[in-house]
């Protein structure tokens, strides 16, 4: 293994920075990238694998446990009627929103540095769609009959309510997973065959023979890649309404209410700038850790994470614009009971979850006005911790305040959450780190076909003299 | 390294006009300002003549409805210069500098527009300043509007006013000083300064353009509210910089300048930001719309049932339409937005849109019973937004058409859509 230079310079807007760094060529990437699934695979990760899959089994057991007792396993209680499965799927449906949005708007906005971190995070989206996935499903009560969430014609002439945006999440998260999965098949396609290519090479037959299968045949011929493109742009066409619309559907669950603190015209925008502000700190995360393991230094470079803690500064800020615009109309509007539901939030009971949220979320993506915060993984890594705290606690401040004091003081109350609530809420987590190290084991982490579309030697005037910075976007 | 500057645009671009010609465009940048001038005196004289004291008001309220649409172009102007700043943008350096003109009227003379309303403030906003309303032994006393008085009083009111165009103000004339500042000494250390002063300027142009909705917009009704309210003033006015941005370079094409500069790629782009905030109008507005008529709580619902009654009902459904059914429809072609014909007319159609927006976010509140164009209605927009562009005119007559060394530049004339 080649030494790792980490390059920091200060930037110069006369030229576009490299988006890969170290000199690197084709072969070179392709290699860095397709070492794990080639070489010895590292003890740390079987162990990480093994304690993944013993939380996820945890979770399977909870949701066993779960069925065969009711949903009366959970703190749930009345007044608080939606307890931590609602905060659990929110929190990882909002997650789920960086990918798409990495691979897909900012795609439509050129922003060709999102090609050293789309794979991963789409792989990620998936993950936590499928863990977000979860918890309505197992809410149901009487999960036997879930198929009733589906508009199926039976002899009961029963239908769902399709005045109820608890359906529109059923079709919008349906629609948001297929279209994510296919945006992220589609684009592994190449890589899969540059993978069967190399195990064919290298005498793995058995794997040549999947990751074959998989790679539909692709050969990288002039004809291949037009399609491709041509599917590609129309994905990240499609995707990006989906981005908006899935946590925007979300927020309805919230906003066709008549409950204080969750009827108001804000929450589209709100949730889906929260959905991004939490997917790119579990990007980080992630992503942090598998730089420094997989040597992918050259690849996610300095400037990837300053554009990352970019994105979570102007999220971070938007959400608390979306807090105080809360707070200000609460106070305007004159409504007393929206008025009181905003004291209690900040002062009643769960003053605590509230600060926590605030803190974590508005406070602490601040750091990120300086350059070297930007720069600094460790900063990073620990302010990614916050976000992905704190945008819990948002979830939770949200359902469990506004329900816990109802209009009339005979129906308040106080949540506690049981340990079977905080065990399926680990075992998502279980769920979510197993998929991911499956991911980054198996297929390449980093989208190969499209960094090397970005490197300048795939610019047909490269070499030429003059155009030295006229196709870069950093 | 320090020491490079960014080439002049001789180097990049040789032969390109980049200043207009001594005497062109003054004649009809004059013509306009006339035109605007007249429209006016013929805006606002009325509002002080005649006995009838609705009439009267109408035509402020014609007034207020102009300035507020001509106001938006504006601060989306200042947006969209901050926005490319921000993100490093290289496609916009070329019509960059038309953005710098426009968001430069803020100061004085969308300031110098806003004294009519300043002037007729008790008129319009008279639902919360009259006195007795937060008297609470008056027979008019209304407690849910005295509530408010610690945000809706006037003194605040002229005070944030006035800090709302100070900051405006220096912002429009930063980021056109040191843009211009640029063009003299190509020093691309500047655009680095710009970048960063662009982080602190989005957030006080996000805080000011929000409350300047709520103030002069959503308390003309001072018992609704609505979070949204200052998201969708932001949209319709980029939405509407979009088109004016469009429009103005072609007119410049037209004339003989930045033909080849601002080419068919630039088009297409600012075709699909025109399509991107035309969507994203429609996003916030239907999410108003659609909570407060799901949830039908009477207290918000009162300000759609004023504009369901009559011909008002007919400018939601035209809204609905031609703000969003049609030209989501249009503006998808890449063919209408890569032919400078159908992309003017797209820019001519959506700018009329965002004026019927702001008519029914205003008017609604004087046309009680339905919506009845007045010819103040037009002779204001005419004069408001006729003098804003006059102006923006002459700015850019004043400076060189496009930031002659930005360190950009050469990125955004090669620049080409795949």
């Amino acid at each position: 293994m080649t030494s790792i230079t980490v390059i920091d310079e200060p930037e110069n807007p006369l030229f576009r920075a490299p988006l890969v760094e170290g000199g690197k060529n084709f072969a070179e990437v392709t290699a860095l990238v397709a070492r794990p699934t080639e070489s010895t695979t590292p003890r740390a990760w079987f162990l990480g694998l093994g304690v993944s899959i013993a939380i996820m089994l945890n979770l399977f057991a909870m949701i066993g446990y779960l069925v065969w007792t009711g949903v009366g396993v959970w703190g749930n209680n009345v007044p608080v009627g939606w307890g931590w499965p609602i905060v659990n799927f929110v929190f990882w449906i909002g997650i789920g929103h960086a990918g798409t949005l990495i691979s897909a708007i900012l795609c439509l906005f050129r922003q060709k540095w999102r090609t050293s971190i789309n794979r991963a995070s789409e792989a990620m989206t998936i993950f936590a769609v499928m863990a977000a996935g979860i918890f309505p499903a197992i809410h149901v009560g009487r999960i036997w009959v879930i198929y009733w969430v589906f508009p199926v014609p039976n002899q009961m002439a029963m239908w769902p309510n399709f005045k109820s945006p608890l359906l529109w999440d059923v079709f919008a998260v349906s629609t948001y997973f297929t279209v994510s999965a296919l945006f992220w098949f589609v684009g592994l396609i190449p890589d899969l065959a540059t993978f069967r290519d190399r195990a064919y090479a290298q005498g793995r037959d058995i794997a040549a023979r999947i990751y074959g299968f998989f790679a539909f045949g692709w050969h990288g011929s002039n004809r291949h890649w037009i399609n491709y493109e041509k599917a590609y742009l129309i994905l990240a066409g499609l995707s990006t309404p989906l981005v908006l619309s899935v946590h925007s559907i979300v927020s309805f669950d919230f906003a066709v209410s008549l409950l204080p603190g969750w009827h108001t015209t804000i929450f589209p925008p709100y949730f889906v700038a929260g959905a991004i502000f939490s997917g790119f700190g579990m990007v980080l995360t992630l992503m942090i850790p598998a730089r420094s393991w997989l040597g992918l230094h050259n690849l996610i470079t300095l400037n990837h994470l300053d554009n990352i803690a970019k994105i979570l500064l102007l999220t971070g800020t938007l959400v608390g614009y979306a807090y105080g615009m809360e707070f200000f109309i609460a106070w305007y509007g004159g409504v007393e009971y929206e008025q009181y539901a905003f004291t209690n939030r900040a002062f009643g009971p769960y003053w605590w979850a509230y600060w926590t949220m605030i803190s974590c979320n508005v406070i602490s993506p601040q750091l990120f006005w300086v350059r070297s915060f930007r720069r600094n993984p460790v900063v990073l890594f620990i302010v990614s911790i916050f976000v992905n705290i704190g945008m819990w606690f948002e979830r939770f401040v949200i359902t469990v305040t506004s329900l816990h004091r109802d209009f009339l003081p005979s129906s308040w109350g106080y949540f506690s959450p049981t340990i079977i609530d905080v065990l399926t809420y680990l075992g998502s987590f279980g769920l979510f780190f197993t998929m991911f190290l499956l991911f980054a084991k198996f297929l390449p982490v980093i989208a190969i076909s499209e960094v090397k579309g970005v490197m300048p030697e795939a610019n047909p005037h490269h070499g030429h003299h003059g155009d030295s910075h006229a196709e870069g976007h950093a | 390294m320090t020491a490079l500057t960014a080439p002049t645009v001789d180097q990049v671009a040789p032969g390109v006009v980049t200043r207009v010609r001594p005497g062109e465009l003054v004649g009809t940048q004059k013509g306009i300002l006339g035109v605007s001038a007249v429209a006016l005196v013929a805006s606002i004289v009325p509002a002080f003549l005649g006995e009838d004291d609705h009439a009267r008001h109408r035509v402020m309220f014609s007034y207020l409805t102009a300035y507020m649409f001509a106001l938006s172009v504006a601060l989306g102007a200042l947006f969209f210069v901050m926005i490319q700043h921000i993100t490093r943008a290289g496609w916009s350096v070329v019509v960059r500098r038309i953005a710098e003109n426009m968001a430069g009227t803020l100061f004085p003379w969308m300031a110098i527009l806003f004294a009519p309303v300043a002037l007729w403030y008790h008129d319009l906003w008279h639902h919360w300043i009259d006195a007795q309303i937060t008297d609470p032994t008056a027979a008019d006393y209304d407690s849910v509007i005295a509530g408010k008085s610690g945000y809706l009083n006037v003194p605040f009111f002229f005070v944030r006013a006035v800090l709302y165009f100070v900051i405006w103000a220096g912002l429009a004339r930063y980021f056109r000083g040191a843009s211009l500042a640029q063009d003299q000494d190509g020093d691309p250390q500047r655009s680095l300064k710009m970048a960063r002063m662009a982080a602190p300027g989005l957030l006080l142009f996000g805080l000011t353009t929000t409350f300047a909705a709520f103030d002069w917009i959503m308390s003309l009704d001072p018992h609704w509210f609505s979070t949204m309210f200052g998201v969708i003033y932001f949209a319709g006015g980029v939405l509407g910089v979009m088109a004016t941005m469009g429009l103005t370079a072609l007119y410049l094409a037209k004339k003989g300048y930045l033909g080849d500069v601002i080419n068919t790629e630039h088009y297409h782009d600012i075709g699909k930001l025109m399509f991107a905030f035309m969507v994203f109008w429609a996003y916030t507005s239907f999410s108003q719309f659609m909570l407060i008529w799901y949830a039908n709580l009477p207290e918000e619902t009162i300000w759609f049932a004023h504009r369901s009654e009559g011909t008002w009902n007919a400018m939601f459904v035209t809204l609905c339409v031609g703000h969003f059914l049609v030209p989501f429809g249009f503006l998808m072609s890449r063919h209408i937005k890569r032919n400078t014909k159908t992309l003017a007319f797209a820019a001519v159609f959506m700018l009329v849109m965002h004026w019927c927006d702001m008519a029914y976010q205003i008017l609604p509140n004087i046309d009680h019973h339905g919506f009845h164009l007045t010819w103040t209605d037009i002779t204001a927009v005419v004069g408001v937004f006729g003098l804003f562009v006059a102006m923006s005119l002459k700015n850019i007559i004043a400076t060189p058409l496009i930031p002659e060394r930005d360190p950009r530049l050469a990125e955004s004339l090669h620049f080409h859509n795949v």
